[in-house]
C-alpha cells in the first residue's frame, strides 16, 4: 500500500456482462479500482480475468453495463481513447515487436506522449527531432530502473522469456500510466524472475504512485502484493475484499478446489 | 574489349530495368509490411496515379476542360500526390475499415477486386489511349558517358536509380526513425499490443496507403516517362512478384536487390541464352528464378525468417 492510496475510486466497472456468441464470459461483474493501489483479479483458468482486463482496455465491447474511468462512464472503452487516457497493459501471451529492439519497443510505450506532425518526422528536422530527443530520455530511465541496460539494442525476438516480459512492462511503464494492467506478469518465470517482478511491481506503485490491476496465479504473491483483491469464477464475481478476508472465503475455496456447482 | 563494354552494357541496363522493378516492388512491400496484405492493386495504383498526372499536365485531360489551364510539372507533381493521399484515404474508409481481422485471403481477394474498379475508373476518367508522358526528364542516351567510356546508357535509367536510390533511404529513415516508423512496424508485428499502446490502426493504414501511393506515383511517372502511359502498365506490377519472392515480402532493401538481381538477370539471359532457345526469355526468367527460390529459401533473401513450432 502505498501513501498516496486515497478513497478516490480512479475505475469502476458496473453490472458488466459480456458474451461471445452463447458464451458468457463475465455476467454482472462490478467493482473498483482505487487509487494508488494494487487490486489484483484472482480465479480459476476461463473464470473471465483477461476478459476484464480487455473490456477496461477497450478491446472487448461489453454487451450491458457501464465503465467509469476517471469520473466519465461509458458503455465501452476504445484501446486508442484508453491508451490516450492513461491506461498501459502487458499481455498474458507477450506481445512484443518481435523484430525490433528493446529500446525501440519501449519507445513505442511513448506514443501518446509524442504529437508532432506528419509533416515533421518525414523532414526528421526541428520540433520532431527535440521531441525524439526528450522520449528517448525518458525512455533510458525506464531501462535503468527495469535493469535492463545489456539488452538495449538486441530484437526482442531473441531474448529469453523472462526478459520479454520484463521488457513488455518497461513499454507499458513507458506511456506513465494511471492505471497498468498485468495479465499474469509472472507466468512461466522461476522463482527469482518472480522476485525481481515483483519488487518492478512495487517500486512502480510506490514511487510513481501507479494504480495497478493485477491478473496472478501464484497466490503468494497476490496476498503479498495486492491491497484488495477480486475473484472472479465461471464469469461472475464470487467474492472480493483483502488478501486476509478472501482467502479465508469458503466460495472461493470451493472455487479452486473444484466444488461442483450444480 | 569491344565485348566487355557490351557486356558491361547489358548489364548496366538491367541493373536500370532493375530499379523500375523495385520501384513497383518497394510499394507492396510497405503495405505488406504493415497489414500482411498483398496488394494486388498496387500496379495500377502506379497506373492510375501516371495518368492524374498526365490529366493535369495536357491540354486534352479533364482539368484543362474544367479549368481552362494546364498546371506546370512541379505543381502537378505534389497534385498528384494529394490525389494519391485522397485515394488512400477512401480505400481505407470504403474497404478495408470492414476488413479489419478478417483472414489475408479475403482482404487479398479485395484488393484485386480494387484493382478492376480503379483501372475501370481509370478507363472511364482518363480514356485507354497510350499517352506520352513528358515531365522533363531527360531523354535518349548520356552524351558524356557516350564520349568518355563509349558506354550507352539511358539518361531516363540514370534518373530513375537516383530517385529510387533517394526513395529508399528517405523510407529508411522514416521507419527506423520517427515514431510514425516505429508505429508502423509496431502495427505490422502484433495489431494489439499496437493497439495497447494508442496506436490508431486506421490512421497507420491510410498513411501506408498514401506513402504506397506516393511510391507508385514514382513508379508511374518513371515507367510511363519510358514508355508512355499505358494500361499494359498494371501488368508490368506482375513482375514485382518473383523480384518480392527473392527479396522477401517484408523487406525495403530486398524489394531493391530483388529488382536488380530480376532485371540483371533477365537481361543476361535474354542476351547469352536467348539464342539457344529462340529468345523471348525475358518474359518468363524472373518467374523460373523465382520458382528456384521458392523452393530453396522461401523467405526471400531479406525476408523474416520463416519458423513453424511444432
Amino acid at each position: 500500500m502505498t501513501d498516496e492510496q486515497t478513497n478516490e475510486t480512479l475505475l469502476e466497472v458496473d453490472a458488466i456482462s459480456l458474451s461471445f456468441g452463447g458464451v458468457h464470459a463475465l455476467v454482472d461483474v462490478s467493482f473498483d479500482i482505487r487509487k494508488g493501489e494494487v487490486r489484483s483479479i484472482i480465479g480459476p483458468n476461463g473464470a473471465g480475468k483477461s476478459s476484464m482486463l480487455n473490456v477496461i482496455n477497450g478491446f472487448y465491447h461489453p454487451q450491458e453495463g457501464t465503465i467509469t474511468y476517471q469520473g466519465q462512464a461509458r458503455k465501452q472503452m476504445r484501446p486508442h481513447d484508453a491508451a490516450a487516457g492513461g491506461i498501459a497493459r502487458t499481455f498474458q501471451n507477450i506481445a512484443l515487436f518481435k523484430g525490433m529492439s528493446t529500446l525501440d519497443n519501449i519507445m513505442t510505450g511513448r506514443n501518446t506522449h509524442m504529437s508532432k506532425s506528419l509533416f515533421w518526422q518525414a523532414l526528421r528536422i526541428g520540433p520532431a527531432q527535440r521531441e525524439e530527443i526528450e522520449n528517448r530520455e525518458f525512455v533510458e530511465h525506464v531501462i535503468d530502473f527495469l535493469e535492463i541496460q545489456s539488452i538495449r539494442k538486441t530484437p526482442v525476438g531473441r531474448l529469453p522469456y523472462g526478459l520479454q516480459k520484463r521488457v513488455e512492462l518497461g513499454r507499458a511503464l513507458a506511456a506513465e500510466p494511471t492505471l497498468l494492467l498485468l495479465d499474469e506478469p509472472m507466468a512461466g518465470m522461476n522463482l527469482e524472475e518472480k522476485e525481481d517482478m515483483s519488487r518492478f511491481i512495487l517500486e512502480t506503485n510506490d514511487e510513481f504512485g501507479t494504480t495497478i490491476a493485477l491478473i496472478e496465479h501464484d497466490m503468494g504473491v497476490v496476498m503479498d502484493i495486492s491491497d484488495r483483491v477480486v475473484v472472479l469464477d465461471y464469469g461472475r464475481k464470487i467474492a472480493e475484499g483483502t488478501p486476509e478476508e478472501v482467502r479465508a472465503n469458503q466460495d472461493v475455496i470451493d472455487a479452486y478446489l473444484g466444488v461442483s456447482h450444480d | 574489349m569491344a565485348f566487355d563494354i557490351f557486356l558491361l552494357e547489358v548489364i548496366i541496363s538491367g541493373l536500370m530495368t532493375g530499379v523500375m522493378y523495385a520501384l513497383v516492388a518497394l510499394g507492396f512491400v510497405l503495405i505488406f509490411k504493415a497489414s500482411g496484405i498483398f496488394n494486388f492493386a498496387q500496379g495500377v495504383m502506379a497506373l492510375f496515379a501516371a495518368l492524374a498526372l498526365y490529366d493535369f499536365l495536357a491540354e486534352d485531360g479533364w482539368f484543362f476542360a474544367v479549368f481552362g489551364f494546364t498546371l506546370p510539372v512541379w505543381l502537378a507533381i505534389p497534385a498528384t500526390g494529394l490525389i494519391m493521399v485522397v485515394l488512400a484515404w477512401v480505400i481505407e474508409r470504403t474497404v478495408l475499415r470492414f476488413m479489419v481481422k478478417q483472414n489475408e485471403i479475403i482482404l487479398f481477394m479485395a484488393t484485386i477486386g480494387l484493382a478492376f474498379v480503379l483501372e475501370g475508373l481509370g478507363d472511364i476518367l482518363f480514356g485507354s489511349d497510350v499517352k506520352p508522358l513528358d515531365i522533363g526528364i531527360p531523354q535518349g542516351a548520356s552524351d558524356w558517358l557516350l564520349d568518355n567510356f563509349n558506354l550507352y546508357i539511358e539518361q531516363l535509367e540514370i534518373f530513375a536509380a537516383g530517385t529510387a536510390a533517394v526513395l529508399v533511404v528517405v523510407l529508411a529513415i522514416f521507419f527506423q526513425r520517427t515514431r510514425i516508423g516505429r508505429a508502423l512496424r509496431a502495427v505490422a508485428d502484433d495489431h494489439q499490443a499496437a493497439l495497447s499502446v494508442g496506436v490508431s490502426l486506421d490512421k497507420i493504414w491510410v498513411i501506408v496507403w498514401s506513402v504506397s501511393g506516393i511510391v507508385a506515383l514514382v513508379a508511374g511517372i518513371m515507367w510511363g516517362s519510358k514508355s508512355g502511359v499505358q494500361f499494359s502498365l498494371s501488368l508490368i506490377a506482375l513482375k514485382a512478384l518473383p523480384v518480392l519472392i527473392l527479396g522477401g515480402f517484408t523487406s525495403v532493401p530486398g524489394a531493391i536487390v530483388g529488382g536488380l538481381i530480376i532485371g540483371v538477370g533477365e537481361k543476361l539471359a535474354e542476351v547469352y541464352i536467348g539464342p539457344m532457345v529462340g529468345g523471348a526469355i525475358e518474359n518468363w526468367f524472373a518467374y523460373m528464378l523465382a520458382l528456384a527460390f521458392l523452393l530453396f529459401r522461401p523467405q526471400g533473401l531479406f525476408g523474416e525468417r520463416i519458423i513453424e513450432r511444432v
